[in-house]
């Protein structure tokens, strides 16, 4: 069943943690770009939220609408357990891969 | 102004707004394109506008270009107890359901609406011909009475048998007796031949009808000398007479004399047993003219049975009375008995099996559709495997799941039903253009309620099968599994078998009217092939009809034919003119004993039967029709000279199987005839039909015969028949004022006209199988197609390991010739069982004919070949790498 979880998941499912109970669409898009300096359109946090979605690794819930949305609501993200397993084992994955390698690839 | 720049740059622009809307799929919509709006808003803040608008629309591109993955995609239940109940409801939502796949929707209607409209145009004419009763009240109680031969044909009755017969009081409440009548109808400028009928006076009383105006004919009327009496058919009354409501009473000149005008039919009868009939006139016989004689068949007798009268001791009685004349008159009688057709049965036994082909035909497009249809919705289903899933994991009961599908089914069976009808008020007219004349009661058919019911109904059937069937394989297979398995247990292979069987029956129905197709068309071009035995080239043909007292006089009417043929002589490209009696495929039927001097104490009721021609000089090089042997009729075989007879070579070999048929001599027609030297012997010309024997056939001098009044004129012109018509025309009208012309045509029109209903038939049956032909290939089409994506994973992994293009081609394309033979091999099987249907449009053809076999193979082999084509290169084509990261 496990698949490992792609680069961008892991962007996307540690922004969710960092943000805690306001992780929404722009929320975690700023979130990453600012950590990350890279730019992220709206639409790739969305395809990947669907897919983290439905592997069943993150729940939502919905929000109240507001006018600057043009009076739609928001949906939050929440990891589930499992999204932290699957993280958590992704990033393991990735620091055994680099230990004892050159020390500017090395992982904390 | 400057508030429309304000609206426009504090707001994002529309057009991205709406692309990136109509791109996000729904569940998501709200969401992204509320973060969408919310993040513009920001950046509008903090960079201006005109960066917030940039950076919308580059979100927007990316949106466009992103690949979307595929989600559950639900819609959402209303809550359980407000739709329980509520039809409407599970409507809406089946509703939209289907607006999610537009494209497949359209498909299935249109597949269903096709079938629907096909069968509901075929079902109006052959209900209006075949099923709808006779318009008489109680025509059930109608029925036709004939004597019955010993082997079983029917024959036309003596006036002196239809009298005894008529006594018959347990039988019969009334009884009529009739006989066609063509007369001329003459008004001030001009003069027409009508068909027209002589009856007995009860006739319109035996059929139930009362004249509209006026009355019908008194029993007073109906005797020699009193019976200068007509009653008008309405279409008549209102062409020639312009509706006139005072004519009752008045005279119309009818055959040059006047008959008085007793009443007027009303708009609703239907000639049914002389279709055309617009005149009546008495019969005016009683038993002691010559020809009311008790061998002198030649009228027919409609009878109402009593109320209480069984058919089958009716029949009885009328035998009993029958053997008691027999043994009366043993030398009038020679048949078995009578017959009893009932009125109906007498409509519509012509065209019946012609009808019930064409009907069962297009039975077989409607159910093509409808597997077709089930065929799509089956895929459909297969595909929302995870939906349906999800939807029970969720608490949805397995009747609410049925309800969704049957709701589904009852939308496209409603739109189904809409569109064909639409289809079938087209198609109505298509098929009553194309229909033959013979077709009973054409101008009655029209989409009525009766078959807007039918297409209905249909359309329910065929729409709720098609999606029934679904329903229950997939609940039968159970969702359990499903919902664990994720998207990989869509791949059932049971299912695909399901499809795959309604795609070889597809193709099986397909094979039939294939078959059927090329059947008729092998008898309509071995029917054109037929050699009728005379040239039509340049030729036409018409009925000429000499009426009033002046043509009393036998002279009188030689003289005139004899003026008439000169002056059409005289016009210039034409190359020869002739009258005869009668001409081959005109419509005449005209026989005659023969009776040969060698054998003079023959019975004369054993004599052998021969068409009879009386003809002017010239009538068979006219026709193109070869002279064998011996010599032509001239002008010189005079009404005095010797009495001459030409034989075809079928009489010739029959009569006198020596070869030695000339200078033989025989009389045509009763005892009392001269006795006629053979002095040629001719081609044999085929007579009622193409697809008829060649029978025996005389010809006889027309002055040496005796003259008759009515005529066909045959002209061989050096330029095209139909533009001659107007010439001679022309020509006849100044020479013969009052001649009636009728039935013009060239003789190639004739023989079209011979050929008319197998081309009806197969025009439609041709119709039908290539719209059979492309429903099974979509079919095919799209199984292979669903197989092709479902099995992309496992081609993948073939093509990694190695796999030829070539291999996976082959791949896809085997498994569509597979279904294609199955159906094959069953559609020629059935094929095979059910030729007998059309077996009285075939001709010369039956269905294990190599050449049909052939294009049924060829033609289902390609089609079916194209159909898999695309799928097979889309399966060549399936990159391994994206096949499997996929999963």
């Amino acid at each position: 069943m496990n698949h490992g979880l792609g680069e961008f998941e892991q962007l996307v499912l540690l922004a969710l943690i960092r943000l805690g109970t306001e992780a929404y669409g722009v929320a975690i898009r700023d979130e990453i770009e600012q950590q990350t300096g890279r730019s992220v359109t709206v639409g790739a946090v969305y395809t990947t939220l669907l897919r983290l979605e439905d592997k069943r690794l993150v729940a939502t819930r919905l929000g109240d609408p507001t006018p600057q949305r043009g009076g739609r609501r928001k949906k939050y993200y929440r990891p589930l357990a499992a999204g932290r397993r699957e993280l958590t084992a992704s990033l393991n994955a990735l620091r055994s891969m680099t230990r004892g390698l050159t020390p500017g690839l090395e992982l904390p | 102004m400057s508030t429309d720049q304000d609206l426009r740059s504090v707001n994002p622009p529309w057009l991205a707004l709406r692309l990136s809307s109509w791109r996000v799929p729904e569940p998501d919509r709200e969401y992204l394109i509320g973060d969408l709006i919310e993040s513009f808003h920001e950046r509008r803040v903090r960079y201006g506008a005109t960066s917030a608008r940039r950076w919308f629309w580059r979100e927007t591109l990316n949106l466009l270009t992103a690949r979307w993955p595929e989600t559950p995609n639900l819609p959402v239940d209303p809550p359980a107890e407000a739709s329980m109940d509520s039809l409407l409801q599970s409507l809406r939502v089946a509703l939209r359901s289907l607006g999610r796949a537009p494209a497949l929707t359209a498909l299935v209607v249109a597949t269903l609406a096709l079938g629907v409209g096909a069968t509901t145009s075929v079902y109006s004419v052959a209900r209006a011909a075949l099923f709808a009763a006779p318009p008489y009240p109680r025509s059930d109680r109608l029925a036709l009475v004939w004597e019955r031969d010993k082997d079983g044909s029917e024959s036309n009755l003596g006036y002196a048998t239809f009298e005894d017969l008529s006594r018959e009081e347990r039988v019969f409440e009334s009884t009529a007796a009739m006989s066609y009548w063509f007369p001329t109808l003459s008004d001030g400028s001009e003069t027409t031949r009508i068909a027209g009928q002589r009856v007995t006076w009860r006739f319109f009383d035996v059929l139930g009808v009362k004249p509209m105006l006026g009355r019908g004919f008194m029993p007073e009327e109906d005797r020699l000398g009193a019976d200068r009496v007509v009653v008008l058919g309405h279409n008549v009354w209102k062409s020639r007479f312009g509706s006139d409501s005072g004519i009752v009473g008045r005279d119309i000149t009818v055959n040059g004399v006047a008959y008085r005008v007793e009443g007027v039919l009303p708009p609703a009868f239907e000639s049914l047993l002389a279709p055309g009939t617009e005149l009546w006139a008495p019969l005016a016989y009683d038993a002691s003219l010559r020809w009311a004689c008790r061998s002198c068949r030649h009228l027919r007798m409609v009878a109402r049975l009593r109320p209480d009268a069984n058919p089958v001791t009716a029949g009885q009685l009328l035998d009993a009375t029958y053997g008691r004349l027999k043994g009366q008159f043993p030398n009038e009688y020679a048949g078995a008995g009578t017959v009893l057709t009932p009125v109906h049965e007498f409509v519509v036994r012509g065209t019946r099996q012609a009808l019930i082909a064409l009907l069962a035909a297009v039975g077989l497009v409607a159910l093509i559709a409808c597997f077709n249809a089930a065929n799509l919705l089956l895929g459909r289903a297969l595909r929302r495997e995870s939906e349906f899933a999800l939807r029970v994991a969720l608490g949805a009961s397995y009747r609410r799941l049925a309800a969704l599908l049957l709701s589904e089914g009852l939308i496209i069976a409603i739109a189904a039903a809409a569109i064909g009808s639409a289809l079938a008020v087209i198609g109505v007219d298509v098929v009553v253009r194309l229909a033959p004349m013979g077709v009973p009661r054409l101008d009655q058919v029209r989409v009525d309620s009766g078959a807007l019911m039918f297409a209905a109904g249909l359309a329910m059937f065929t729409g709720l099968a098609a999606s029934v069937l679904p329903a229950l394989a997939l609940l039968r297979g159970g969702l359990e599994g499903s919902i664990r398995g994720g998207a990989r247990s869509l791949v059932g292979s049971g299912r695909h078998r399901l499809r795959g069987a309604l795609v070889a029956a597809e193709v099986a129905l397909a094979v039939m009217l294939v078959s059927g197709a090329s059947l008729l068309f092998g008898s309509v071009s071995r029917l054109l092939a037929v050699d009728g035995g005379f040239a039509t080239g340049n030729r036409l043909s018409m009925e000429l009809d000499l009426s009033g007292p002046r043509f009393n006089d036998s002279g009188a009417v030689a003289e005139t034919w004899r003026a008439a043929l000169e002056s059409v002589h005289a016009i210039p490209g034409v190359r020869s003119a002739a009258l005869a009696s009668q001409i081959p495929l005109g419509g005449n039927v005209d026989m005659y004993g023969l009776h040969l001097e060698d054998r003079a104490g023959a019975n004369p009721a054993e004599d052998p039967y021969a068409l009879r021609y009386a003809v002017t000089p010239r009538y068979l090089e006219t026709m193109g029709i070869p002279l064998r042997s011996g010599r032509h009729i001239t002008d010189d075989d005079r009404e005095r000279a010797p009495p001459v007879v030409l034989l075809n070579e079928v009489a010739a070999n029959r009569l006198f199987p020596g070869g030695n048929a000339i200078g033989r001599r025989l009389q045509v027609g009763g005892g009392d005839g001269p006795q006629r030297t053979v002095v040629g012997i001719v081609g044999n010309t085929l007579h009622r039909a193409l697809d008829r024997e060649r029978e025996m056939q005389v010809y006889v001098p027309a002055v040496q015969w005796g003259e008759e009044g009515g005529m066909t004129l045959v002209v061989h012109s050096d330029v095209a028949a139909s533009s001659a018509i107007p010439a001679v025309r022309r020509a006849l009208r100044d020479v013969v004022p009052g001649v009636a012309i009728s039935k013009v045509a060239t003789l190639e029109r004739l023989m079209d006209l011979s050929t008319a209903d197998r081309r009806f038939a197969l025009a439609l049956f041709a119709g039908f199988a290539v719209v059979a032909l492309v429903l099974a290939a979509a079919g095919l089409f799209g199984v292979l197609s669903a197989t092709v994506v479902e099995r992309a994973r496992e081609i993948g992994v073939r093509t990694a390991l190695g796999a030829q293009r070539g291999r996976i081609l082959a791949m896809v394309v085997r498994q569509g010739m597979v279904l294609a033979g199955t159906g094959l091999a069953v559609g020629l099987f059935a094929t095979w069982g059910s030729t007998r249907i059309i077996s009285t449009l075939l001709f010369g053809v039956g269905a294990s004919d190599p050449v049909v076999l052939a294009v049924v193979v060829t033609s289902l082999g390609a089609v079916a070949l194209v159909a898999s084509a695309l799928p097979a290169w889309r399966a060549s084509r399936v990159d391994p790498m994206i096949a499997l990261r996929d999963s």
